[in-house]
Order: structure tokens, then C-alpha cells, then sequence
């Protein structure tokens, strides 16, 4: 019954893992070829691969795993994939509902571990639930503000014999998520970002999410003003054309935080304006007059920074409800847009590429060149996302994927893997430090299994890069834990999954690796020995403004 | 006996601790908090096994307090009506409604703060029965009369509860148990 229910919501993927709690789902499983179920080789694996998959392709990923220790491994994966509000549906397997709370073999309280990471959980003692709760499910995790939602059922349920019943309609009372616009409110923050004499937008997720990336140009295009992207909204707006500020926050462009800390009119849609956006909060965008904020979820206005305008709405509909109040040319906005460009020139992107070692950004330039605007890029958490962030060269909406909101390192691989079932006809690469890549290392083995086309660049610093960096340049210097010195040959580890491999330490490799890993069907990886002492750039110092932004040294 | 620093079955009765947290009947102190940081909420929810854990969790989880809780059966059926009077911590205010209004269990919520609700607290308290006579004079209504004592009740608003309470201490008290507030906005 589980699996007809999942084949109407027209799941086509599960990604998951078999125990004892959930054997009777399984024992069905043949009987229902059109879900396609991925083994994966641990169960966080799961979580992030359909997260991936969400991401990538827009519908909700499906993980199943059993109780204890299967759900529990799930609890990062859920997190990672609620704090960036991304559908995903979680099936666990409990014990039975007479042994509930009887501390039984491989029962946890898996509602209980994971509430606070899902958007909604279901435990299911009596098949009566089943239809009602599945439905109920893929409804909440889809809509809204999209998260994680977790069915946990009891194997007594599962193998319960049931007539087919077809969901009954959605009657949810205490879910009413609202995506309709206050037209006077979308007029007075247009016509107030129109007025404003040094407007900015930042655009974040929640434009992807609603696919507003066109509405977004258009509305920024007709009231010329200039638009950056949080880190989980890059690919929202073109990078190269004039008005990008590229990315924000306390790792953003100089240009960018420039144009935030001396902005009048500040519209911030579809992002949680959270501490790696804002910096020292009381210092973030002091000059503005007017803050606008555009979220779908409610509880975002005001937790960080109280707007003067709020809008509290799907960002498509707001966007286009908002284009038609700004005039059709914007006077007196050139001086704003020509310091913009001044700031640019002024603060550019740069790294050092003097002193002999392989820079992690020529890695990447060359990478991106290869994308050409198509590729889904996947980053892992660290130096390698910031850079990858920061290099991302789309000029128009791309699919750049990482874990922003969780920061969990581990992510990339499985998640790449993911975006590869979501979106086949993609070339997926997937970026990450030798960290984070050997904390789900295991899951090679479902990329090889599989054939998948994805390409692994493996930015290989030999240690906790950003962790390195961090002790260098705010905590005294001391490098505590940081040293990566003892991790496995990676091209051997490749060759004993069953992928090609190859290792790069100069710029001259980089191309011809790059070649073989585009020639190659299936999966490849590249172990680029990147500089150890490469640093992200601009960073704003911990607990400083974002005025207060270094940037690369000149060497 | 000499004490193994790192004794793997350390003997399973162990000295009793030195009470730290204040002894039941003391005045327990609040959060340090302004009282505008203190929102009522009357909050409709769906019955259900995780409602509670979900709405304490989520305090929790977002850095409120709780400073008093009641949950009764509404007029629906299968949904109940809880009084909360949470402090919004290190929060703005009004993030504590905003973010329980996000729980699917939650069907309606209503900051009653500063409205002009009827707030009711309940207190029953066993007291010696010399004090009985003085008590009833302030409202208390007598449960029942035994050997070790004499049981009364007593309802109001929260200052005339807290009052009546401190009558109680000052003349001893064999026990006493009080409920958080539970309200319903005036009529017109």
C-alpha cells in the first residue's frame, strides 16, 4: 500500500536501505518496477542523494531506512535539506506498534531526534492513517516553503492488509501556506525601490525555488537596479550582465558588499537574511532608509532584520506583481550604477598564482569554461564551496548546489549523484576538499554501480582548509586538528571502487585531466594537489562588518 | 576506600549531590527578562501524540521559555485549547507566535497579551484547619476536611492568586499546588 501510494505521487526514486523494520516494504518492492530504488551504502547517503535530486530536479526525493541506526543516520541529511528548504519525503521503518516504547531491538524515538529538522513528522501506528498521512506528506514537503517531512511507520503497518483506498481530499487545518500577494504592499515596495537613489536587491533560494529567476530579470532590468544572490540563490540572476553583484555575505564580492553597505532602498526576496548574510548585524546595510523583504514564510519578517515593507508571498508572484509600479526609466541612477562599476574595478576577484603551487581557482575556471552555462556544478562545504561560489561564471539560471544553510560537509557526492537521477541529460560535476569528500566517500560505489556521469574534482589541500584558515587569521594562529596529511591515495581508492582516477599538481595537467574526465563516460575523479595555503578571499573577519572585508593579498 | 580516578562500575549508590536549584516552595526566579518580552498565547491545537513535544521542542529549539503552560479539551472535537505564556528569550517578541503558528499541529493562534481577556489561575492548597476561617474570607471555597488538614480552593486572576498564595506561606502551608492561567477573550 506504501508503494502505490508513492507510485501515485509519482515517485520515480527511492534512495534508501534495508533493515529489519522495514523488510515488509521491501519484500513488495519488486511487485512495483516503475519506482526505481537505489541502494546506497549508508543511509545519510540517502538523505543527501535526494537531496540532489530535489534540487536538481524540482520534485521531492524519497529516502527510505529502517529504525535505530538506519533513521538516526538520516537526522544530518534532514537537516541539511531543511535548512535549505528542500522537498524530501523520509520513510522509516519502526518497530512494531505494540513494542513502542518497550526500548526494543532497534527502536528509537525518531520522531522525537527528528522534529526539529523536518517540516512535519508522522507516526503511523494503524494502517487507517496510511493514505491520508502519505498524501498529507508530499503536499507539505512540496508546498509552502518546501522541506523535509518524515513518515515513520510501524512494521506491524506495513505488512497490514488494506483495501486500496484512494487518498481522501486535503484537509489540513493547520497548514495554509499563502503564496497570494498584497497588491498594495507589492506597490509601495516597487514604487519604493523604484525612488530609491542607490537600490539594491539580493536574491536568495526561495527565487530558485519558485522559479523566478525570469520575473526577477525583468523586474531588476526595468528598475535598473543592481542584484546580488545569497550563496543558495547563485544561478538567480545572470552573473556577467552589469547589474549582478554576484554573491553576498561575509565571503561575498567586495563590489557587492559595497553596494549593500551604502544602499537606500534594500529588497531582500526569498532569503532568511541570516548571520553569514548579515555579518555584525547592527552594522549590516546602515544606510539603508527602506527595507523591503519578500519571503513566503511568514516567521522570516523581522527575525533579523525588521523590514519596513514586508511582503509576505511566493517571490514569482511577487516579483511580477511588483514590475508593473516601476517606471519605465529610471533617471539619476547612473551615478549609483557607474560607483557600482567603480567598486568592481576597485575590488575585484583575484588569488595568487605566483608561487608555483596549483591554485584551486584555476581548477575551476578551467572547470566552469567546460560547463558552458550547462553543467550542474555541486560543491561541497569549505574553501572549495566558497570558491566554487565565487568562480561561477553562468550567465543565465544554472543549477549550483551546495549545502548553505547546514554547512554539511559530505554533501557534494552523494547529492551530485542525485542531481544525475534528477537530471540525466546533465553533465554533473562535483566539487570538494579530501575532508568532506571521505565522509561519504562510500557512495562511489553507487555512482560506479550505476554509470553516472559524474565528475569528481577533488580540491586536495591536505587539510581542513577553511578550519586552517580560520585559526590563521582569527584564532592566534594556532593550527589545531586541521593536518589531512594521512588520507588514502585517492587514485588507488578510485581504482579499488571501479572508477578512473587521475592526479594533477600542475597547471599544465589540469586541462589534459580535465579532457579525460569529459571523454570518459561514467563516473571521474581528479586529485587536483591544490596550494595548501590557498585562502578564501574576500572574507569579513568574525564578528566584524561586512565594510570590514579583507581581500587577497597581492604576492 | 581509595578512589579510582576512572572506576569503570562506579558503586551504584552515590552520595547524595549538594542541592543546587532551589528547594520546592522557594520563589523560583524568572528568566531574566522585561515583561514585554512575555507574550499569552491562546493557542488551538490538533490532539495528537507528538502536539506537546513538538510545541515544547520548538520553544526550546528557537531559545523561549515557558513560563506556564495549561491544556484542556476545546468545544471540537479531537482538538484542545492551551494557554501558553512563553518569554521570547534573546528572540524578537514576535517570533514566539510566528514560529508555533508554523507547526502544522497548531490550527489557530492568538496573542491575547495586554487584551482584555478573562485570566483565570487555580490553586488548591492544604492548609491546618486554624486558618481555614480567614482564607474563606478571601474567596477560598473549603474541598474537604480531614484529620491532617483542611483542602480549599481558590480561582482568580494571576496577582490575586499570587497574593492569596503569600497569604498561605505566611501562615504555613501542609502543601499546595497552583495551575498556569488559562483565558478567553472578553466580549464586547
Amino acid at each position: 500500500m506504501i508503494l502505490e501510494a508513492l507510485e501515485r505521487e509519482g515517485v520515480e526514486f527511492i534512495f534508501g536501505y534495508p533493515g529489519g523494520a522495514n523488510l515488509p516494504i521491501y519484500q513488495h518492492l519488486p511487485e512495483h518496477p516503475k519506482l526505481k530504488h537505489i541502494l546506497v551504502r549508508h543511509e545519510q547517503g540517502a538523505a543527501h542523494m535526494a537531496d540532489g535530486y530535489a534540487r536538481a530536479c524540482g520534485k521531492p526525493g524519497v529516502v527510505f531506512a529502517t529504525s535505530g541506526p538506519g533513521a538516526l543516520n538520516l537526522v544530518t541529511g534532514l537537516c541539511t535539506a531543511y535548512m535549505d528548504s528542500v522537498p524530501m519525503i523520509a520513510i522509516t521503518g519502526q518497530v512494531n506498534s505494540t513494542q513502542v516504547g518497550r526500548d526494543a531491538f532497534q527502536e528509537s524515538d525518531v520522531i522525537g531526534a527528528t522534529s526539529s529538522v523536518t517540516k512535519h513528522s508522522y507516526l503511523v501506528t494503524s494502517i487507517d492513517q496510511l493514505p491520508r498521512v502519505i498524501h498529507e506528506a508530499f503536499h507539505i514537503a512540496t508546498t509552502g516553503r518546501p522541506g523535509p517531512v518524515l513518515i515513520d511507520i510501524c512494521k506491524d503497518v506495513q505488512q497490514a492488509d488494506a483495501e486500496r483506498v484512494t487518498p481522501e481530499r486535503l484537509e489540513i487545518p493547520g497548514y495554509q501556506p499563502n503564496g497570494h500577494v498584497n497588491l498594495d504592499r507589492a506597490r509601495e515596495a516597487a514604487q519604493a525601490l523604484a525612488g530609491a537613489e542607490r537600490p539594491v536587491i539580493l536574491a536568495g533560494h526561495g527565487v530558485l525555488l519558485s522559479r523566478a529567476e525570469r520575473e526577477l530579470f525583468k523586474f531588476a532590468e526595468k528598475a535598473a537596479a543592481p542584484v546580488g544572490t545569497t550563496l543558495l540563490g547563485i544561478g538567480a540572476f545572470p552573473v556577467n550582465h552589469p547589474l549582478s553583484l554576484h554573491m553576498t555575505g561575509f565571503m561575498g564580492t567586495g563590489w557587492n558588499l559595497k553596494a549593500v553597505q551604502n544602499a537606500d532602498v534594500l529588497m531582500m526576496v526569498g532569503m532568511r537574511v541570516d548571520d553569514r548574510v548579515t555579518a555584525r548585524l547592527a552594522d549590516f546595510a546602515p544606510k539603508v532608509k527602506t527595507f523591503i523583504h519578500v519571503d513566503i514564510d511568514g516567521s522570516e519578517m523581522g527575525k533579523n532584520v525588521r523590514p519596513h515593507i514586508e511582503l509576505v508571498a511566493d517571490a514569482r508572484n511577487a516579483l511580477e506583481a511588483m514590475t508593473p509600479h516601476v517606471g519605465e526609466l529610471q533617471a539619476g541612477r547612473g551615478q549609483w550604477l557607474a560607483q557600482i562599476d567603480a567598486w568592481r574595478e576597485e575590488h575585484p576577484l583575484k588569488y595568487t598564482h605566483s608561487n608555483g603551487h596549483l591554485q584551486p581557482q584555476d581548477v575551476l575556471i578551467d572547470m566552469y569554461r567546460r560547463c558552458r552555462n550547462e553543467a550542474i556544478v555541486v560543491a561541497d562545504v569549505g574553501q572549495n564551496q566558497i570558491w566554487a561560489a565565487l568562480w561561477w561564471n553562468y550567465d543565465r539560471p544554472g543549477l549550483f548546489l551546495n549545502s548553505g544553510g547546514s554547512g554539511t560537509m559530505g554533501f557534494a557526492l552523494p547529492a551530485a549523484i542525485g542531481a544525475k537521477f534528477g537530471r540525466p541529460e546533465k553533465t554533473v560535476w562535483c566539487v570538494a576538499g579530501e575532508g568532506g569528500f571521505v565522509m561519504t566517500a562510500q557512495e562511489l560505489s553507487v555512482a560506479v554501480e550505476h554509470q553516472l556521469d559524474v565528475k569528481i574534482v577533488l580540491l586536495n589541500n591536505f587539510s581542513l582548509g577553511m578550519v586552517r584558515q580560520f585559526q590563521d587569521d582569527f584564532y592566534g594562529g594556532v593550527r589545531s586538528q586541521v593536518d589531512l596529511t594521512h588520507m588514502p591515495d585517492f587514485v588507488k581508492l578510485a581504482d579499488a571502487y571501479g572508477l578512473p582516477a587521475v592526479r594533477v599538481d600542475k597547471l599544465e595537467d589540469v586541462g589534459p585531466a580535465m579532457d579525460a574526465a569529459e571523454r570518459t563516460k561514467g563516473p571521474f575523479l581528479i586529485d587536483f594537489h591544490i596550494d595548501p595555503e590557498a585562502n578564501v578571499y574576500p572574507i569579513v573577519p568574525l564578528g566584524k562588518s561586512l565594510n570590514d572585508f579583507w581581500e587577497a593579498p597581492d604576492k | 576506600m581509595i578512589e579510582t580516578p576512572r572506576d569503570p562500575h562506579p558503586p551504584v549508590v552515590a552520595a547524595r549531590p549538594v542541592p543546587t536549584s532551589p528547594q520546592s516552595g522557594e520563589a523560583r526566579p524568572l528568566p531574566a527578562a522585561h515583561e514585554e518580552r512575555v507574550r499569552v498565547l491562546s493557542v488551538l491545537v490538533e490532539d495528537g501524540a507528538n502536539t506537546l513535544s513538538k510545541i515544547s521542542g520548538l520553544i526550546r529549539r528557537r531559545g523561549f521559555h515557558v513560563r506556564s503552560i495549561s491544556v484542556g479539551p476545546s468545544r471540537q472535537a479531537g482538538r484542545s485549547r492551551m494557554t501558553l505564556t512563553v518569554d521570547a528569550g534573546h528572540a524578537e517578541v514576535d517570533q514566539v507566535l510566528k514560529q508555533l503558528e508554523r507547526l502544522v499541529e497548531v490550527i489557530e493562534i492568538e496573542d491575547v497579551t495586554g487584551e482584555e481577556v478573562h485570566s483565570r489561575e487555580l490553586v488548591v492548597a492544604k492548609v491546618k484547619a486554624s486558618q481555614v476561617a480567614g482564607l474563606v474570607d478571601r474567596g477560598a471555597k473549603v474541598l474537604n476536611t480531614g484529620a491532617d488538614g483542611t483542602t480549599v480552593e481558590f480561582a482568580g486572576e494571576g496577582t490575586d492568586v499570587g497574593d492569596f498564595i503569600n497569604e498561605l506561606m505566611q501562615h504555613g502551608v501542609l502543601d499546595v499546588a497552583r495551575s498556569g492561567p488559562v483565558v478567553l477573550r472578553r466580549s464586547a
